[in-house]
């Protein structure tokens, strides 16, 4: 592309303007289009692994949520960092499906959630992923390293799942007295808005434990998350690695 | 204009067949809705009839109200005895909770009871007692609605109670649902939060996009490409690229940590989420609860046929009288459904019609006197044993029914007593044996 700037025509094209116009909307069309298959397949992940943990407020513990979350999260957030970094040395790999997962699921919830079943947004919301997706891109991009980032990134990943939500989870653990029972905002939305086919029992949230640091539970539960983040991390960094292709993009 | 016969014989069938598929792909929609629509309404058929006979053995249902504003509250209650001889099939109801089955959160359900214990979580059932609840609902979404008790137990599912329409009026934008918190501040359960939860997140949704699109227009995706097939690696990221990532992650860490700390000072006190098995409920106690006090009617299922064809349940009952009165078997109640004895019961009492069989019991007029034990035959008879598939139970795999049975005395006392065992299937028209 440099070696004619007068506008001379090169290979297929007429000239220089040309050749960049196809390939800035070559450039759209493999994001988006990347972009839209990460946003399904992992939403259909998230939906059916960590599903209700991310449906419910009243799933949002201090326990099972943020030690969940992050460890099914982190797959796809691994794979395609393999896939962005490895073929094209880009530090959106995380961000990027992580915003795929959201957009998906705030459409979800917006639309079919609230729009069909009308369970009020504050009962369905899904988990931030952003600030620990970052982390994750940046630390790779720092690093230029998937061993350091699998290391650094995940426990960090695992780390900051519990702060990047608890500005809007904190505003529903506040405390009522319903009938002499304590209960938070987010069990009393959950008791509120009817879920018929959710008896409360099945909820796997915090229940106690007889553990000597049963009372430490969010730090416990996010350095766990972080630790096992770390192996699903490598694991799904080489499947993004070896399974994703840049075949078409080579055609182009 | 000439047209030959054939064409207009070609042109006659075309219309036919046409006229065929059309009826053929009506009938096709028409049965769809039809397998659909009852399977809305009322799911509890499709479950074994012999399970829903002897599990819980609803009764006593009443609904407060069954048109309302929204905003209008209204309280479901019932009872519910729980099957002595539960079932191998279903685990034991030691963890097990009350909600009121609906489409959605059209009601808002604000309490629940099991007598004066509020139970939000789940609690133990124990075979052989009888719970009284209520559950006080609030209208939220106008239309009309088909709404249920029902019971989950942990490890088996879930036990419908009787159904009934509720009619809500008015417009689900004026619902209102105040709470007091602890600290004394009133909050809308509706809306509380909703604009944090945006402001919180929205923002970050358009960082990541920002993240994105900022290496997308600098770096571009081919371009990216070429650099890293062509080995280009220090044009690929040079130093300038980590110092933007270095300055975005200190100020997203920042963010992250002051929000945090912001957070932490506007809600100074939180709690987990609460879970847990309730405390210990106290079943009903009072005389004329099957089971309860000395002075009860006790029954025993002595062999029974159901005759399939003619949807006919005969069963040989030996009572016992154990009251200070003479007493008249009046009703027979399982899975919901209720057969009534018309000698007893002279007005129809109010229920959902398609559970009530108000003349669907026949025995002998004699009472049974104080002290006295007898063995009476019930003929129990209505086509609602087929609609809502009770005569499913000549082909479970367990045939026993399980119920209540209601004797009443002339003093308009009642009594209730748990009936159970084995009846034989009679799978061809005919006298009954
Ligand atoms: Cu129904």
């Amino acid at each position: 592309m440099s070696q004619s700037k007068s506008g001379g025509a090169i290979g297929p094209f007429h000239s220089i303007a040309e050749a960049a116009g196809c390939v800035q909307v070559s450039d759209w069309l493999i994001l988006t289009l990347v972009f839209l298959a990460c946003l399904g397949g992992y939403h259909i992940h998230f939906m059916l692994t960590a599903g209700d943990w991310d449906f419910w407020v009243d799933w949002k513990d201090r326990r099972m949520w943020p030690t969940v979350v992050p460890i099914l999260g982190v797959t796809f957030a691994a794979a395609s960092q393999a896939f962005w970094w490895e073929n094209f040395r880009l530090p959106f790999g995380a961000t990027f499906v992580v915003l795929g997962l959201l957009i998906g699921e705030w459409i979800n919830r917006y639309v079919n959630f609230w729009g069909w079943t009308y369970f009020p947004i504050n009962e369905v919301f899904p988990s931030a992923l952003i600030v620990p997706a970052l982390w994750l891109d940046i630390v790779l991009l720092l690093s230029g390293s998937y061993m350091i980032t699998a290391i650094v990134g995940s426990l960090g990943w695992g780390l900051l799942f519990y702060p990047n939500n608890w500005p809007v989870i904190a505003a529903f653990h506040q405390a009522t007295d319903q009938n002499g029972q304590l209960m938070t905002l987010a069990d009393l939305i959950g008791f509120h808005f009817v879920r018929t086919s959710m008896p409360e029992y099945i909820r796997i949230v915090e229940r106690g434990t007889l553990r000597t640091f049963g009372k430490d539970v969010v730090p416990v539960a996010a350095f766990f998350s972080g630790f096992v983040s770390m192996l699903v991390y490598f694991l799904w960094w080489f499947m993004g690695k070896w399974y994703s292709t840049t075949k078409i993009i080579a055609k182009v | 204009m000439k047209t030959s016969i054939f064409e207009t014989l070609a042109r006659l069938a075309t219309r036919r067949v046409a006229q065929l598929m059309a009826l053929g792909m009506a009938a096709a929609v028409v049965a769809t809705m039809g397998a659909i629509a009852p399977a809305e309404a009322h799911g509890e058929k499709s479950q074994q009839a012999f399970l829903r006979m002897r599990t819980l053995n609803w009764y006593d249902f009443k609904w407060s109200k069954t048109s309302i504003n929204v905003n209008e509250e209204m309280v479901l209650e019932g009872k519910v005895h729980i099957f002595s001889a539960w079932p191998q099939a279903v685990a034991n109801p030691r963890i097990s909770f009350l909600n009121p089955g609906e489409p959605g959160p059209v009601l808002v359900r604000t309490a629940q009871y099991f007598g004066d214990q509020f139970a939000p979580r789940s609690v133990s059932l124990v075979p052989g007692k009888d719970y009284a609840f209520h559950i006080n609902l609030k209208g939220r979404r106008a239309g009309r609605w088909h709404v249920h008790a029902q019971i989950n137990v942990e490890g088996g599912g879930p036990i419908v109670g009787p159904g009934q329409w509720i009619e809500i009026k008015g417009d689900m934008a004026d619902f209102k649902d105040p709470i007091t918190l602890l600290d004394g501040t009133t909050v809308d359960l509706e809306t509380y939060g909703i604009g944090r939860i945006y402001a919180w997140h929205m923002p970050w949704l358009i960082a990541g996009a920002a993240w994105i699109l900022y290496w997308f227009f600098k770096k571009g995706i081919i371009a990216s490409y070429l650099r890293v097939a062509e080995g280009r690696e220090e044009q690929a990221v040079n130093d300038n690229d980590r110092r933007i990532g270095a300055i975005v992650l200190a100020v997203t860490i920042l963010v992250t940590i002051v929000a945090y700390a912001m957070t932490n000072s506007a809600f100074p006190r939180t709690i987990p989420l609460q879970a847990g098995l309730l405390k210990p409920l106290t079943p009903i106690e009072t005389e004329g609860t099957a089971g309860v006090g000395p002075k009860q009617v006790t029954v025993d299922l002595k062999g029974g046929v159901y005759k399939v064809p003619g949807r006919e349940l005969t069963i040989n009952v030996e009572v016992a009288n154990k009251t200070d009165e003479p007493i008249r078997l009046g009703e027979y109640t399982a899975a919901g459904l209720r057969f009534l004895n018309p000698d007893v019961f002279t007005t129809k009492p109010d229920f959902p019609d398609y559970l009530l069989a108000d003349r669907g019991v026949s025995v002998d007029p004699a009472p049974i006197a104080p002290g006295e034990t007898k063995t009476i035959v019930v003929k129990i008879q209505d086509a609602r044993w087929d609609i809502e598939r009770l005569s499913d139970l000549a082909y479970d795999t367990d045939s026993q029914i399980g119920g209540l049975v209601f004797f009443f005395t002339p003093s308009g006392k009642r009594y209730a007593a748990e009936i159970g065992g084995p009846v034989i299937p009679k799978f061809v028209a005919g006298d009954m044996p």
